[in-house]
């Protein structure tokens, strides 16, 4: 694979109930990462979005998003998944050589739409959504509960990533104000009430607004825009079964295979010593466990034994993850931004010392059907 | 940087008003057969990577993909939802190129699915909150709800382009029998393309100017059916596609360029503001895709053309913006018969989207129709040879607008 490097990003801080018009954050996120790559409008080549529909609230929403995106006369597209996938659509067309400067920016407005009933409509609509027992939140507790009984993990193993995330999220300026929680303790997660047995409300990643933006540029043109890119090494995607009774939730096989394909292009052999950190999108807690053994960080049903913290053996989620905040569509392009403050050493009081390596995902879906990997490198 | 991408094979599902016999997974899957019967050394297993889209609101479906991964094979395999409104098909197509460029390790094949089943929705419902444009704007200007259907185009689709249409007309100078003309000529192309919904072989002038307005100038007759249906196309490699088929297709040239929404304009002051049938996102996307292909006289050059026309007058309009023909000029070109089956440029040889509007679908199934011209496998084949082919997709709020040029050569311009 050709190296890809990012140029330029931009996150707006994550609001339970933004003071911001839906434009507004766009456009503040694309302009944005334009100005930290001290770029132009006119310097775009191609613009790729991610915006959810349903969560807009309106048919084809991206079609009054083009100015403010600054997809006005550029060629653009929009992919209606995560914002992880936006930046796979948009590394693959600079890697096509058309394109060589593509702007991907994705998010939405939590606290404009109900986030969970919205969920629904993802779900079959024959034989699960007039019932509307199988929804992201139910799905997201039959899998915690078959990783732990599986593997003999308890719900303190779980509590304490949330606990990790929350207090991690203390130290990102641009986390949800809700979701910092410096002195929370595994009681308390514990008590926050019933999600889905034994999902708890803090082991949830809490809907929220924002926008975030980024740029990716070749080579070439990447190192005379900055002389800190960050290059994109390897990327990996799959899509697994849609009905839970045919899939292991205990594990998750398109985490594997989006990991086994990222590191093929990276050329990652042994992933928990050669990378440094990792910014995984996690829906619930307990997917943090499950995608670090997924990755190779740790063995089967082991994922809880790793040192994750922002000083440990492998930092998990130095940015508090999706945990500190999850803002619909924007969710893994911010996964991506944080990997990359990492690696640029942007990342201020939780800064991972000396990150080199580092791995970003988004997914999609419920108990994360779909799911991307990218594998980060510092210049 | 990249490589050659080719198009081996491409396949539909039969449309109709109400495809009730399958589900939308079915309707999917009877593409997907289609497409693979087109190449018989390829089996589902062989593809490496999926890319899909549909309109995202007419089903009230959030990404069906996620429940119709057994339908379409795509179990365990990498898969990108695109999706743009009514050019949809046509971004999945481009998608689906820029997978096989990008040449991501392992992904060599691509299976590009877009999809409709319109009777499971009210599409005219899903399609207000696009020509209604920011009604918050309304708002805040002082007008209430029940005034926005009487100031703003009323009749989702339709009612915004018929202010393309009246723009054109009045520019051009054209009557409504010249918007008839086109849509005989497509109906009756429609009556020989296997998979398409409004088949009327015998169609005249008189019948079309005989229906009543829908919002003048455009009639019933003349407006675009809601069909279900669904197509699919096999993107892969330069040798590859060698070996699945006789005549591989080159795609060369891709586009999608979008300038501002036409509806409202910036301030809410109204669809006058923009002209709508100015299209500076086609001219730019043809000026795109012909350098990314090396068209220079895109008149001399192309063979074939399936533009995405559901109302008539768009039909001549692309024509002209695209390249094809001088402005203005379309409708003559067109009455004096060189846009027919056996013309100098054959036109929407398929009966076009005005015969045939599985929304989602529809935006691929001109680059998909355009690649079998070329292939010569078309159930409408044109006699003359073709070997340069466009497709093109109209969508958004009468902004957005993609293009795929074609050709039986490869471009040998990779470095």
């Amino acid at each position: 694979m050709q190296k890809v490097g990012i140029v330029g990003y931009y996150q707006v801080k994550l609001y339970s109930d933004a003071n911001y018009g839906r434009y507004e954050m766009i456009f503040e996120a694309s302009r944005g990462a334009l100005d930290k790559a001290g770029l132009k409008k006119k310097d775009i080549s191609t613009v790729i979005s991610c915006t959810n529909d349903y969560y807009d609230g309106r048919t084809i929403s991206n079609c009054f998003t083009v100015e403010v995106g600054g997809g006005y006369m550029a060629d653009e597209s929009k992919v209606e998944m995560d914002g992880a996938h936006a930046v796979l659509y948009g590394l693959m067309r600079v890697l096509s050589g058309n394109h060589n400067l593509a702007l991907v920016w994705g998010g939405s407005m939590a606290s404009c739409y109900p986030y969970h009933s919205a969920r629904l409509y993802e779900t079959d609509p024959t034989w699960e959504r007039p019932l509307a027992y199988v929804n992201d939140i139910t799905s997201a507790g039959f899998q915690m509960r078959a990783y732990m009984e599986k593997y003999g993990v308890t719900v303190e193993d779980i509590a304490k990533v949330a606990v990790k995330n929350k207090k991690n999220a203390a130290k990102n300026p641009l986390a949800l104000k809700e979701a910092q929680l410096p002195n929370l303790t595994v009681k308390d997660v514990l008590d926050s009430g019933i999600y889905s047995d034994p999902v708890t409300e803090l082991m949830a990643a809490p809907p929220c607004d924002s926008v975030a933006a980024l740029l990716l540029a070749p080579e070439k043109q990447a190192l005379k825009i900055t002389d800190r890119p960050v290059w994109i090494k390897g990327v990996g995607y799959s899509q697994e079964p849609y009905y839970l009774g045919d899939r292991d939730l205990s594990g998750c096989k398109s985490m594997n295979l989006a990991g086994k394909m990222a590191y093929a292009g990276a050329g990652i052999k042994d992933p928990s010593s050669e990378i440094d950190v990792a910014e995984l999108f996690e829906a619930c807690a307990h997917e943090e466990l499950i995608f670090a053994e997924e990755l190779g960080f740790a063995k089967k049903g082991k994922g809880a034994e790793i040192n994750s913290a922002i000083n440990g053996d492998l930092p998990i989620n130095p940015s508090g993850g999706a945990l500190g905040g999850h803002p619909p569509c924007g969710t893994g392009l911010i996964r991506i931004i944080e990997a990359v403050k990492q690696l640029t050493g942007e990342a201020g009081q939780y800064q991972v010392k000396g990150a080199k390596k580092a791995v970003a995902s988004g997914q999609i879906g419920m108990c994360a059907q779909n799911n991307i990997l990218y594998v980060l490198e510092a210049n | 940087m990249g490589r050659q991408v080719a198009i081996a094979s491409a396949g539909f599902s039969e449309h109709a008003s109400k495809r009730s016999d399958v589900s939308m997974p079915e309707l999917v899957s009877e593409a997907i057969e289609d497409c693979l019967k087109n190449a018989p050394s390829v089996e589902l297993g062989d593809i490496d990577a999926f890319v899909n889209g549909n309109m995202p609101a007419f089903e009230g479906s959030n990404i069906p993909e996620l429940w119709m991964t057994d339908w379409m094979g795509a179990r365990n395999k990498p898969l990108l939802r695109v999706t743009t409104g009514g050019t949809t098909g046509g971004s999945v197509a481009i998608s689906g190129y820029y997978t096989v460029a990008a040449g991501l390790p392992g992904v060599d094949t691509v299976l590009a699915v877009a999809f409709e089943q319109q009777s499971q929705g009210d599409t005219s419902v899903g399609l207000a909150s696009v020509a209604y444009g920011e009604i918050s704007i309304l708002n805040t200007l002082g007008i209430p709800y029940e005034r926005i259907s009487r100031l703003l185009s009323a009749g989702a689709a339709i009612g915004v382009a018929a202010y393309q249409a009246t723009t054109y007309m009045n520019k051009t100078r054209i009557s409504e029998e010249d918007l008839a003309r086109v849509v005989v000529q497509n109906r009756r192309n429609a009556a020989k393309t296997w998979w398409a919904h409004l088949k009327m072989p015998n169609l005249t002038i008189e019948e079309v100017l005989d229906t009543p307005y829908v919002q003048y100038p455009l009639r019933y007759g003349m407006v675009c059916p809601a069909s279900d249906g669904a197509c699919v196309m096999l993107f892969t490699t330069e040798e590859k596609a060698k070996e699945m088929c006789d005549i591989p297709v080159y795609v060369n040239g891709v586009a999608s360029v979008a300038n501002e929404s036409a509806v409202l304009g910036y301030d809410g002051s109204g669809s006058a503001q923009i002209d709508p049938s100015m299209q500076l996102g086609a001219i730019r996307s043809s000026e795109l895709a012909y350098k990314q292909a090396g068209i220079s006289f895109p008149r001399k050059e192309i063979d074939y053309a399936e533009v995405y026309a559901p109302f008539p007058n768009q039909q001549l309009l692309w024509t002209e913006k695209l390249g094809l023909f001088e402005e203005g000029t379309a409708p003559a070109m067109h009455e004096a018969g060189i846009t027919d089956f056996n013309g100098e440029l054959p036109v929407n040889c398929s009966g076009g989207v005005n015969s045939t509007n599985a929304i989602g679908a529809s935006a691929m199934e001109r680059p998909a129709e355009a690649a079998l011209q070329i292939m010569g496998k078309a159930s409408n084949q044109v006699p003359k040879t073709v070997h340069t082919s466009i497709g093109s997709g109209w969508g958004g709020s009468l902004n957005l607008i993609t293009l795929m040029a074609m050709s039986d050569q490869p471009q040998r311009k990779w470095r």
